[in-house]
């Protein structure tokens, strides 16, 4: 029977060990064919462009899945039926079509005023018509 | 209160460069800070734009007190200089009895939160008192063979103080002219961080800035507050390595 190998676990400050494994990787990338090492540089110039266009929201989950199941209907990004359905939401709300004062209720956070309570029709899964 | 040495056999490593930085920016976060420059090249001075004179010389070679050498810096930062009497100093320590301890004795009731020794690239009997009198030891290291066998060397003399009784809380070492594009720089770090775990600090990124700031007598917290040298690499929303980083671990080093 082979004989087991332990290795002794080191700890490291959090930053060292980012700043060592992003290294180690760009190293691995160093040996790599000169195509591959481009296309690894272009993906992730691509991702560092796309940075500022990350966010991050809690949602309701069937709000969710609703988008993602639109999303695949009609063969459109989510990412971009989000922003039509923000971009819609802001002018609705700048025109005055949207009144957020039916939804509002106290909130007992120190960071909040305001929780809106939505009613179940607004994120409930629609479904399909036949 | 903790007293920090910056040690590192090795010359040119950053020492001073970066006591300086922590220095300011302790007294910046309110934490009532002192400098005291243990080396005769007596460049604390001029990193604040002042002219060298004999603190030290006159706090242990005059017994004149603490609170009458220092030199008042800023709010929450006085500096005990240095210049070439502080050669005067080793001579007359060699002479003393308890000679291993008379700067901790004399920094043992120091009215300050944290005290930063900056050491001389030298073994002599000014750096072990340094030594003796630090609660934790900071050592810059460049990524580089040379600076590493420095390293080793402090941590030889460390154990050796050990043994004779006195105990540090801990010992951290900093990487600096850290350059992460480098093949060299990589190997280095990485046993660094294999060899001393924990003990390793982020680095420091090399940055021109830092030997701009000398010739200007400002600090970088007054002269490139947002370099990489102070803010480290941009990794994402994360910052990595950087002045601000280290000062945020002696901070818990401080607070405990």
């Amino acid at each position: 029977m082979a004989e087991k190998k332990f290795e002794r676990r080191t700890t490291l400050d959090p930053a060292v060990a980012d700043l060592l494994s992003g290294m180690q990787q760009r190293q691995a990338e160093s040996q790599l064919p000169r195509k591959e090492r481009e296309r690894m540089s272009r993906e992730r110039a691509k991702i560092q462009s796309r940075r500022d266009q990350r966010a991050t929201y809690d949602l309701p989950p069937t709000l969710r899945e609703e988008i993602m199941a639109l999303s695949e209907e009609l063969r459109i990004p989510a990412s971009q039926l989000v922003t039509l359905a923000l971009g819609r939401f802001l002018n609705d709300y700048h025109s005055g079509i949207i009144d957020l004062g039916k939804y509002k209720q106290p909130s007992r956070s120190p960071r909040y005023d305001w929780n809106l309570i939505f009613p179940d029709e607004l994120i409930r899964i629609k479904k399909k018509k036949g | 209160m903790k007293i920090f040495a910056f040690a590192n056999q090795k010359g040119g490593v950053g020492k001073t460069t970066t006591a300086v930085t922590l220095a300011d920016g302790l007294a910046r976060m309110k934490v009532k800070t002192l400098l005291v420059d243990l080396d005769p090249q007596g460049h604390l001075a001029l990193s604040f734009g002042l002219e060298k004179s004999p603190g030290l010389y006159r706090l242990i070679c005059l017994d004149e007190t603490l609170e009458k050498v220092v030199t008042h810096i800023a709010p929450n930062l006085d500096l005990v200089s240095g210049d070439k009497q502080t050669e005067k100093v080793k001579r007359q320590i060699t002479l003393s009895d308890f000679r291993e301890t008379i700067l901790a004795d004399i920094l043992q009731d120091a009215p300050y939160d944290a005290v930063l020794l900056d050491l001389a690239p030298s073994l002599d009997v000014l750096h072990v008192n340094g030594l003796i009198a630090a609660d934790w030891v900071v050592i810059p290291t460049r990524p580089d063979a040379l600076a590493v066998d420095g390293v080793k060397e402090i941590l030889t003399t460390m154990a050796e103080i050990n043994q004779s009784g006195h105990r540090y809380r801990g010992y951290s070492i900093l990487p600096t002219f850290f350059d992460r594009t480098t093949r060299e720089t990589f190997l280095q770090f990485q046993d660094l961080a294999k060899t001393f775990g924990e003990h390793l600090w982020p680095p420091i990124p090399q940055d021109t800035r830092v030997r701009e700031t000398v010739a200007y007598g400002k600090t970088l917290w007054d002269y490139s507050p947002n370099s990489v040298a102070m803010n480290g690499y941009k990794n994402g929303k994360q910052r990595l390595g950087g002045y601000k980083q280290v000062l945020a671990r002696m901070l818990e080093v401080i607070n405990g």
